[in-house]
């Protein structure tokens, strides 16, 4: 049994947008919606997420931060492109600083667009992305064996 | 008479080993859903810690050193001897010595890492232990001097529970207490909440594994405190560990309830509040005992 | 017996004559072959002293000699000559004045009241002498081979042309080891007396070593400090003389005991003399001060000499303590605020060696204080503070000294790194740093005791303040020991130029250290309960021995995780610190800051000026500890009866 799906600690990284995603996920986090229910809690540390939600698109300031955050984040672990602008640039896709959705920088695993992405779809998206992450630990651990 | 002393302490801390981390998750569990209902949420199931950290055990091993998965073993290691010590009845002054030792160890961890804040967090860490040692130390002395002896045994020849002669330094335990349990408003080097101005304090670079043991620790630690405050209840008749066990869930249910209601506080307040409780509730009760 | 009696006068006779060799060896190689060959010798014999007489009680000489009278006097007027022309080279008053008086004063005494005493059995042992021989003849020892290393890069160190004191100090060394096997073998109160005032002196010349301002003010101040304590014991000698009739220190005790009345001023002074020689609040100026000298003085006078010919003293009379009110207050107060006070000043230091120099101060002061409690339980206690004192905190002073000379600095915020630059320098510091505040180790075991002690003897205060005391004491190594425990990428060793002399004295104290630890039950039933025994007829141990077997197993596991743990391949993935953006550097903590420069993240410890500082601090605890004091010998005047 993998309990990585049982205990999806989560990180969040606002990029460059209106900042309407990034107040849709702390909402998704708060009593509200109860994400701990599923064990979902808010960790400020790379180090200790498992799943990496991003809001807003990628651009030159950024792409180092989101390509350092997602290093520090340790196996398995899971990418989650909160809203349109972290799926594709959204509306600012063609500023001249963007570079483009978060899959620019790092690979993605759930894309969950919207315009801002709702509490719903959100807790959607991390239950997808919990499926992910129980893939990977599997994946892990088979290798652990055959190693 | 050496070699059984010994030996009792090494099978209890061998039976604390295994019986501490089940109830100390049940315990952790349980703190996180009366929380949750405290803030109007449903909460997560009670085995939410124990899920928590056999995933931890699942990742990556990863880390800044190699020492510092050494330095948290250590830690780890004192603070079930400690448990060990206390629960087979032996020296309460050498468990509080132990489990300082254990602390010493974990704040090294964090030091160790070089990252700017875990090295605040374990300064601030370092910080916490010198604002409850006065007090911890206070118990045991009071704790002698109502039963004559350092041996935590000793509390079961007692005529009444001790809480009816050393009340002022229970309340002095129970201040400083929250400080041990990592609760809020004394939770300046390790919030157990996500709400933390300096990313994860003393466990910021802990991750994986390391933190998984950083987490049983704190579950056998708890299960220790706990045994601090049951101590002050029990006396000669077997009804007593009955009303120690409802001391103890009447206590955890206060320190949760202070965790969910006040705001962490500076480190000024409370090292001063936690110097002051220990100098006023030990200091006194402790000369009213010797004196009259 | 014989034997014994040869090795105890050649311990004290030996170095006197090491020491005047040296005078005249100006080379380096041949001091380095003396010095560790002497060392050998003097370790070798005193450790044959401790082990012919395992367990013994007091063992008695008779052996009296008026040669040796009239050297101590002799040598007193030597020392009073010394600081006399001292004093007029430096235009000290105070000094010369305090010198004058005490040579009058001792003279007077030798010839007018001292004529008829007659002291039958000159010098003696005990355990506790014996414990006090093994400090010094190994600890002492292993410090002057320290020194060979230390002192040639503390030469190079210094500017082009200065002048080269090295024999005398070494010489200097020797002599006081040489006192100090006096004071503790000397059963005749003015022989003793002597050993006290050269150690004095010594480390007056030891201190003012470099001959700057700095050094010649603080030497001063350290020698009219000790001067007023001599004053003490040169007081003691005439109520001695005068009111109890007799010179010999152990028939005094045993007169102490069963009739304090008679000795209540004797013992007042005495102790005065043992507080400042022991550096206790309000002289603690004195001890600090000291820390201008070459670095394995300071470790001398803080480990095996000088400060413990104080509490020695104060341990001694710790059974007449027991029955004397005023003084046993006046000890016990004194002790005890200056351990809680210098605990605190401790945290507000951020020079290593004034850290060291605070915490010699503080846990003299816990010795000073269970002697003032006067109990068995407390004199065990006493004991174990003043053996593990010696030994941890000897390393430390040593691991600071070659810390300095390769980093530069003897900051504690400039060793960051210092795990990695001295990867083996850094273990050994730790393991001092770790023997002094914390369980399993032998001091923690011996505060333990003395806690134990304090609630037998139902002293509330003493109880409070040792609480609050061992809380800071926990902050300021703690945070010491967090700068050490650092570690990042792989700077520069600048370990290899470590002397080999230095090596072997560290290697040899942190032996000691862990071998004391672990078989402290066995140094208790074989050293410490005799005394004991011998002094109260019962045995005074509060810790009962299972628990100090387990604290034993500790130790040896704190020392495997420390020495062998420590130090193995990193399991799995080796990643960087997280500085919250984009990291540069990890190694140096440099990130990508707002303006895509780079910032460097810097730590630096707490030292809580505001609470702890030595401004708000020192004068409590000067003028409470001078008023305790006052008071007491306003009341040991009026309690002792003048007998002429």
């Amino acid at each position: 049994m993998a309990f990585a799906s049982k205990s999806p600690w989560v990180i969040h990284y606002d990029g460059s947008s209106c900042n309407g995603c990034d107040i849709e996920v702390l909402a998704t986090l708060c009593p509200g919606f109860d994400g701990e229910r599923f064990g979902v809690i808010n960790t400020g540390n790379p180090k200790h997420a498992d799943i990496f939600l991003v809001t807003g698109s990628v651009n030159e300031q950024n792409i180092g931060v989101v390509r350092e955050i997602y290093e520090q984040m340790l196996e398995p672990k899971v990418v989650v492109a909160c809203g349109i602008c972290a799926c594709s640039g959204g509306v600012f896709h063609d500023c001249y600083n963007v570079i483009g959705g978060v899959d620019k920088a790092i690979p993605v695993d759930v894309y969950a667009p919207g315009c801002a992405v709702r509490p719903e779809q959100l807790i959607d998206a991390i239950v997808a992305g919990v499926a992910k992450l129980d893939e990977k630990s599997a994946a892990m651990k088979a290798a652990k064996k055959g190693a | 008479m050496i070699e059984m002393t010994l030996l009792t302490t090494l099978i209890g801390t061998l039976l604390f080993a295994l019986v501490a981390p089940v109830v100390g998750c049940l315990l952790a569990g349980l703190d996180r859903i009366i929380s949750a209902r405290m803030q109007g949420r449903v909460g997560p199931p009670l085995l939410q810690p124990y899920y928590d950290v056999r995933k931890l055990f699942e990742k990556e091993r990863a880390s800044v050193n190699a020492v510092e998965r050494v330095y948290v073993g250590a830690a780890l290691l004192f603070a079930v001897l400690a448990g060990g010590i206390f629960f087979s009845g032996g020296n309460l002054l050498l468990c509080v010595f132990v489990i300082t030792l254990s602390s010493l160890f974990f704040i090294m961890a964090a030091y160790s890492t070089r990252s700017p804040y875990a090295e605040v967090g374990a300064a601030r860490e370092t910080l916490q232990v010198m604002s409850y040692e006065p007090m911890v130390l206070l118990m045991a002395v009071a704790f002698f001097q109502v039963t004559g002896s350092f041996d935590v045994a000793a509390a079961f020849g007692l005529t009444h529970p001790a809480v009816c002669t050393i009340g002022l330094v229970f309340l002095g335990v129970l201040f400083i207490l929250t400080i041990k349990l990592r609760k809020s408003p004394f939770d300046l080097a390790l919030s157990h909440h996500a709400h933390q101005e300096i990313v994860r304090g003393v466990t910021t670079e802990m991750s994986g594994p390391t933190l998984g043991m950083v987490e049983i620790m704190h579950w056998c630690e708890n299960v220790l405190f706990m045994g601090w405050i049951g101590l002050f209840f029990v006396w000669g008749g077997p009804l007593s560990l009955i009303a120690a066990l409802i001391a103890v869930v009447v206590v955890y249910f206060l320190e949760i309830w202070i965790d969910n209601n006040f705001a962490r506080v500076k480190w000024q307040f409370m090292f001063k509040s936690a110097w002051l409780v220990a100098l006023v509730a030990g200091g006194v009760n402790i000369a009213v005992l010797a004196f009259l | 017996m014989e034997l014994s009696l040869g090795l105890l006068g050649f311990l004290i006779v030996f170095p006197l004559i090491v020491a005047a060799v040296l005078l005249f060896v100006r080379h380096e190689g041949p001091r380095r072959v003396i010095v560790c060959a002497a060392a050998a010798v003097i370790a070798a014999a005193s450790v044959a002293l401790v082990v012919m007489n395992l367990g013994a009680a007091t063992v008695l000489f008779s052996f009296e000699s008026e040669v040796v009278d009239f050297v101590c006097t002799g040598i007193s007027a030597l020392i009073a000559a010394v600081i006399i022309a001292f004093g007029v080279r430096y235009k000290n008053v105070l000094a010369i004045a305090l010198a004058a008086v005490q040579i009058v004063g001792t003279l007077v005494l030798e010839f007018v009241f001292a004529h008829e005493i007659e002291v039958p059995y000159g010098l003696y042992f005990d355990s506790l002498s014996l414990l006090m021989a093994f400090i010094i003849g190994v600890i002492g020892s292993g410090i002057c081979v320290y020194a060979l290393g230390y002192m040639e890069d503390f030469q190079a160190h210094q500017p082009e042309g200065a002048a080269d004191r090295r024999p005398l100090f070494f010489a200097l060394m020797f002599v006081f080891l040489a006192a100090m096997f006096a004071i503790v073998f000397s059963n005749n109160m003015e022989w003793m007396f002597t050993g006290w005032e050269v150690t004095t002196v010594c480390s007056f010349l030891l201190i003012g070593y470099t001959r700057t301002e700095e050094a010649i003010n603080n030497a001063f101040r350290q020698i009219v400090m000790n001067l007023a304590g001599g004053l003490g014991f040169l007081a003691a000698l005439y109520s001695c003389a005068i009111t109890v009739g007799t010179f010999s220190f152990l028939d005094f005790l045993v007169i102490g005991v069963n009739e304090p009345a008679i000795v209540t001023f004797a013992v007042t002074a005495l102790a005065f003399a043992g507080i400042t020689k022991a550096a206790q609040m309000p002289f603690q100026t004195w001890l600090l001060g000291a820390m201008v000298a070459p670095t394995p003085t300071s470790a001398l006078l803080h480990s095996s000499t000088m400060v413990k010919a104080g509490v020695f003293m104060l341990v001694k009379l710790a059974p007449v303590l027991a029955v004397a009110p005023a003084p046993s207050i006046m000890v016990m107060l004194v002790g005890a605020i200056t351990f809680v006070l210098c605990s605190f000043m401790a945290i507000s230091q951020s020079n290593a060696k004034r850290v060291l120099a605070y915490s010699t101060i503080a846990n003299l002061g816990l010795i000073t204080a269970c002697a003032g409690v006067g109990t068995p339980e407390a004199v065990w206690a006493a004991t174990f503070l003043i053996l593990f004192h010696a030994i941890a905190k000897s390393l430390l002073f040593l691991c600071v000294g070659t810390a300095e000379h390769h980093i530069g600095s003897r900051d504690i915020e400039d060793m960051d790194l210092l795990f990695d630059r001295m990867p083996r320098l850094a273990r050994f510091m730790m393991l001092g740093i770790m023997a002094m505040f914390i369980a399993p180790f032998g001091m923690l075991m011996a505060k333990w005791a003395t806690l134990v002690s304090f609630v037998d003897a139902q002293q509330v205060a003493l109880i409070v303040i040792l609480a609050f005391g061992s809380a800071a004491t926990f902050m300021f190594w703690a945070k010491w020991l967090g700068k050490l425990a650092g570690i990042a990428g792989s700077p520069e060793n600048v370990e290899v130029t470590v002397k080999p002399t230095e090596w072997t004295a560290l290697l040899l104290m942190a032996c000691l250290l862990v071998l004391g630890c672990v078989f402290l039950p066995l140094i208790s039933a074989a050293v410490v309960e005799p005394y004991i025994f011998g002094v109260y007829g019962t045995v005074g141990q509060d810790i009962s021995a299972d628990n100090l077997w387990l604290a034993s197993l500790c130790t040896i596991i704190v020392v495997v995780v420390l020495f062998a743990g420590v130090g193995a391949k990193p399991k799995g993935r080796t990643v960087d610190v997280y500085l919250a953006g984009v990291s540069r550097d990890a190694d140096t903590r440099s990130f990508q800051n707002a303006l895509s420069g780079t910032a460097e993240a810097t730590t630096r410890n707490w030292y809580m000026e505001s609470v702890f500082g030595e401004a708000r601090i020192a004068p409590v605890g000067v003028v409470f500890n001078s008023l305790i004091m006052v008071a007491a010998f306003v009341v040991a005047f009026v309690v002792t009866p003048l007998v002429f």
